[in-house]
């Protein structure tokens, strides 16, 4: 219907919306002391947006002042390129529109350079085409969501994912159920969106065979009468093991109203909502947990022998006022550990183009907690593509199976599943990859 | 969620533009009569196609005309009862110049206070009316140039479809407006109508299969045709009203409608849906699909309900629109318009079912409500227009959003009839016109050794939706009693934003050029509420997608 070519059009419109409040000619010399949104001499501010409060919120809340705890760290000892690094936090509570709002007041009232862990792949997905950070040129760092769709660099340009993809958690999920658990019979209880979409290809792409599949709508899970009906399905189906592949919250209510209705198969947990504090927080007994199956592609949160727990695990105590240090305040940490890399590769002159090239030139070699490397490039703005699994203890505590980390990679095509040989570097000296 | 909080929620906003200045009709006349009063003198007169306008000039005029297109009215009366239009009568009473909630002639005052002359048409004819409209301007700015000589500069501005023919006229006839400023502009009758008739399709398709829903017969036959669809659909909106929080579907539902009940599907989901297909904005008047009340639904309803409701809201305007333009259009084209007959309504949401997955129930009640509406349900059938009067419609006045001269637009980024999509659409035409501009500039200088920069010509105002507006009484339910919020609702522009947008226009009138920057930005911060971030976007209206 357009005869013009849109893409070209939206790039069109940039160009012109740069300039469009500069009535008057610029020296070609000032331009070159322009200072980048969000970047002083003595400072960088990043902003999030993420469910602060609401149902989705346990667990994920805990995910901003794990990263403050990291940067507090940081500029502790001189911060990156003599810069501090500010976090401003915004609560989006779970819902895309406000989402939408929360990032437009970041971007435009606080100004951020750039934008940091935002969760939820309906949040992400509003906020691209409605705030549109692509087109603006601001780089959305390490979404929390591994939805599949936003490695797509032509439609996200300057958004950077960092958990693996649902595609190859499922990928790999169905492969050690497949060799676990042979001729059992398996259930799914998903979230019925992309996220859940996302897991039913890769299930399928696996072949593995689902005896029942129980989809549920995101918020549904906050109605009490609902999780009961999750659980009549699976037991009707008699399945011998299921998986729960959703949030939190979700996971939560599965666990909860099964143990009252007595409904025990061998359940097998998805990272998102795999969170043993998180869900204990919110009444889950931790014998409910004991022996389920879960996965992560950071070491077990309890592995005080890994130099990155210990190192987090002193932050935690000294910046984050020693809150219960779980699989949230690990990742928070760890994506503020690979964002001061991603800063500091960026250079003394900080822009957001710099950034985005850094990532994409040096982002596979910053170090960081991950058992999995990171595979960002020119080409993919994907972080890790792997997981390890293991089973939760008395207290809930998620350990490696065998009593060592064995990872699996693949993409989130019709790539193999295949065990790892990834040797993770060691840590920089002190935990401050600036001083390297 | 009780009944009676939402019943206002339907009669909410106004399509119909009221009228400022109350003249009897005139004989044609060669020249207008003038009163000769100061320090306004007010001229009445007719243009040769019988419009009558109104000038007004003041004592202390100072050469500038500033030229107003009133918006879209009914070209046929609507009986009482019907809510949000019963009552109305075709009027073609002229307007000089932009009101504020229909009744506040500040803006008018403002400019006449300042030195300026106004003047409006009320056009020959009423419905969409652009092609005899743009004609009706041109002829009566020689008639004030005629009136007074001393006329140096003329700028043009109107609101909805006299945005509509005031981008029309720019792109027409460029030499005879200095600037122009199309506010909460229409976009071309097939964009809008595949934006009202998609949703008035799918209500029909979904929840009462007796709309008619278009292909109206001639005449007097086709009149009352198209009021029993707006009382059939303003009917179906209050009983979809009702069945918000418990889902239920209204009693008139179609088979496919009564099955996707039956499957446990909210009839709220599928509303969104259809509002989502059509491209109907997702915050309204009061529903900002954020807010929640206080207690257990204060993330389930933003997340769930309100989008639904906001929908509702809006989508009276869209439904009232579909039925009031289709039966108009379908007269001037001979046959029916409307035609789906290949529009992919999963692609369409193809986005929007991620972002409103939980309002929509889940992706497996998304693909049984586009299962419902897919051409391959024999219970949903889709529209076929008559060809010859498809291109009809086609022929008449189309806008390109080719800038001319300094433009201004101003649109609600939640406007549920004249979407901002419409406006982003000029704001990308012009980004590839500057360009070429540009382009032809660069070869121009290889070859005389002169750069000539060219014109950025266009200022896009959004008028934005504060943080959060839905308010809840102390029981929870949701305050549909309050004034619409801003960006929400029809061309619901407050005075200060008016003028800011009249300021910008004789300035870039009388100069050629826009105010300085930093004035620019003082106006508009103080108006509240607008944005001009370049950056803003808005989804083209799904005729374009």
């Amino acid at each position: 219907m357009i005869a013009i070519n849109r893409r070209r059009l939206l790039a069109a419109s940039a160009v012109l919306a740069t300039g469009g409040l500069i009535l008057s000619s610029v020296p070609a010399q000032a331009l070159s002391l322009h200072r980048e949104v969000g970047v002083t001499d003595s400072s960088i501010k990043l902003g999030v947006t993420l469910p602060m409060t609401g149902a989705a919120s346990p667990g994920y809340n805990k995910v901003p002042s794990a990263i403050k705890a990291y940067f507090d760290y940081v500029n502790a000892n001189g911060g990156v390129n003599g810069r501090k690094i500010t976090l401003v936090v915004k609560d989006d509570q779970y819902v895309p529109t406000l989402a939408v709002a929360k990032t437009n007041e970041l971007i435009l009232k606080d100004r951020v350079f750039a934008l940091l862990a935002p969760l939820g792949t309906a949040n992400v997905k509003a906020v691209a085409a409605v705030v549109n950070p692509g087109r603006r040129g601001i780089p959305t760092l390490f979404v929390n969501t591994g939805y599949s769709g936003f490695a797509n660099k032509k439609a996200y340009p300057t958004t950077f994912t960092i958990l693996p993809s649902y595609i190859v958690e499922a990928k790999i999920m169905a492969q050690y159920i497949s060799e676990t658990y042979p001729g059992k019979k398996i259930g799914l209880l998903y979230q019925d969106d992309d996220f859940g979409d996302d897991a039913l290809a890769g299930f399928k792409q696996a072949g593995l065979n689902l005896t029942v599949k129980v989809p549920y709508a995101s918020g549904s899970q906050a109605i009490s009468t609902v999780p009961p009906t999750w659980i009549q399905k699976l037991s009707a189906a008699n399945v011998d093991v299921v998986i729960l592949f959703g949030v939190s919250s979700a996971t939560a209510a599965a666990l909860g109203t099964a143990a009252v209705m007595k409904y025990a198969p061998k359940w097998i947990l998805g990272s998102v909502g795999g969170d043993a504090t998180t869900i204990k927080a919110v009444g889950v007994p931790a014998g409910v947990l004991y022996g389920a199956v879960g996965a992560s592609f950071l070491p077990a949160t309890s592995d005080t022998t890994d130099e990155y727990i210990k190192l987090f695990q002193g932050i935690n105590a000294k910046y984050n006022n020693n809150a219960v240090f779980d699989n949230n305040v690990l990742v928070g940490m760890n994506t503020a550990f690979v964002t001061v890399q991603a800063i500091a590769a960026a250079g003394k002159n900080l822009t957001r183009k710099g950034l985005i090239a850094a990532i994409e030139k040096k982002g596979a070699t910053f170090a960081n907690a991950g058992l999995v490397p990171l595979i960002f490039s020119a080409t993919s703005h994907v972080g890790y593509s792997g997981y390890w699994f293991g089973t939760y203890g008395p207290t809930g505590d998620l350990k490696p199976n065998g009593g060592e980390y064995t990872v699996y990679t693949t993409d989130s095509g019709k790539g193999a599943v295949v065990k790892s040989t990834y040797k993770r570097p060691a840590m920089p000296v002190d935990g401050l990859p600036t001083k390297s | 969620m009780k009944k009676t909080r939402f019943l206002s929620i339907i009669s909410a906003s106004a399509l119909v533009s009221m009228m400022v200045v109350g003249i009897p009709s005139v004989a044609h006349a060669a020249a207008p009569q003038c009163d000769g009063k100061v320090p306004i003198n007010s001229c009445q007169g007719a243009t040769s196609d019988a419009a009558p306008y109104v000038m007004q000039v003041p004592a202390n005029f100072n050469g500038t005309l500033v030229l107003y297109s009133h918006g879209y009215r009914p070209n046929v009366p609507v009986p009482a009862g019907i809510p949000g239009y019963g009552g109305y009568t075709v009027t073609n009473t002229p307007e000089p110049g932009p009101l504020v909630g229909d009744i506040d002639t500040s803006v008018i005052a403002y400019l006449l206070g300042h030195g300026f002359a106004v003047a409006g048409s009320g056009f020959a004819r009423q419905g969409w009316n652009a092609d005899s409209a743009i004609a009706t301007d041109v002829e009566l700015i020689g008639a004030f140039k005629t009136q007074f000589p001393a006329t140096k500069h003329v700028v043009a501005w109107g609101k909805s479809l006299g945005g509509f023919i005031t981008q029309g006229l720019a792109e027409k006839y460029p030499t005879l407006v200095d600037a122009v400023a199309p506010m909460c502009v229409a976009d071309n009758v097939g964009a809008e109508l595949t934006m009202a008739g998609d949703f008035l399709w799918g209500v029909k398709t979904l929840f009462d299969p007796t709309i008619k829903g278009g292909n109206y017969s001639a005449g007097a036959a086709g009149y009352a045709e198209a009021m029993g669809d707006l009382v059939k659909f303003f009917t179906v909106m209050g009983k979809l009203q009702a069945g918000v929080a418990t889902g239920a579907w209204p009693d008139t539902s179609s088979a496919s409608g009564k099955a996707l009940a039956t499957a446990g599907i909210p009839s709220r989901s599928a509303l969104l849906l259809l509002g989502l297909m059509a491209g109907i904005p997702t915050q309204s008047a009061h529903f900002d699909s954020i807010s929640g009340p206080d207690g257990a639904l204060k993330v389930t309803f933003p997340l769930a309900i309100s989008p639904a409701l906001a929908i509702l809201e809006n989508g009276a305007n869209a439904g009232a629109l579909a039925v009031l333009v289709l039966q108009d259009v379908e007269n001037q084209a001979g046959g029916a318009i409307f035609d789906n007959s290949k529009t992919d309504y999963a692609a369409r949401v193809s986005d929007d079912r991620v972002i409103f997955n939980a309002a929509l129930s889940g992706n497996t009640a998304i693909n049984a409500l586009l299962g419902a509406l897919s051409p391959l349900n024999p219970d949903a059938p889709r529209a076929v227009g008559n060809a010859a009067a498809i291109v009809k419609m086609n022929a008449l006045q189309a806008n390109t959003g080719k800038i001319n001269v300094p433009t201004i637009t101003m649109v609600g980024v939640a406007d549920p009839i004249t979407p901002a999509g419409a406006s982003v659409r000029i704001a990308q035409a012009f980004a590839q016109q500057y360009l070429d501009e540009k382009a032809k500039a660069y070869k121009d200088y290889a070859k005389s050794g002169s750069y000539k920069a060219p014109k950025k010509n266009l200022i896009s105002i959004w008028s934005t939706t504060p943080a959060a507006y839905t308010t809840f009484t102390s029981a929870g339910a949701p305050v549909t009693t309050t004034p619409a919020a801003p960006g929400t609702n029809h061309c619901n522009f407050t005075a200060a934003q008016y003028l800011v947008v009249a300021q910008e226009l004789v300035s870039a009138g009388q100069t050629g050029k826009f105010l300085s920057g930093g004035k620019f930005r003082n106006l508009v911060r103080r108006a509240k509420n607008l944005s001009i971030d370049p950056f803003f976007n808005a989804p083209l209206l799904k005729f374009y997608q």
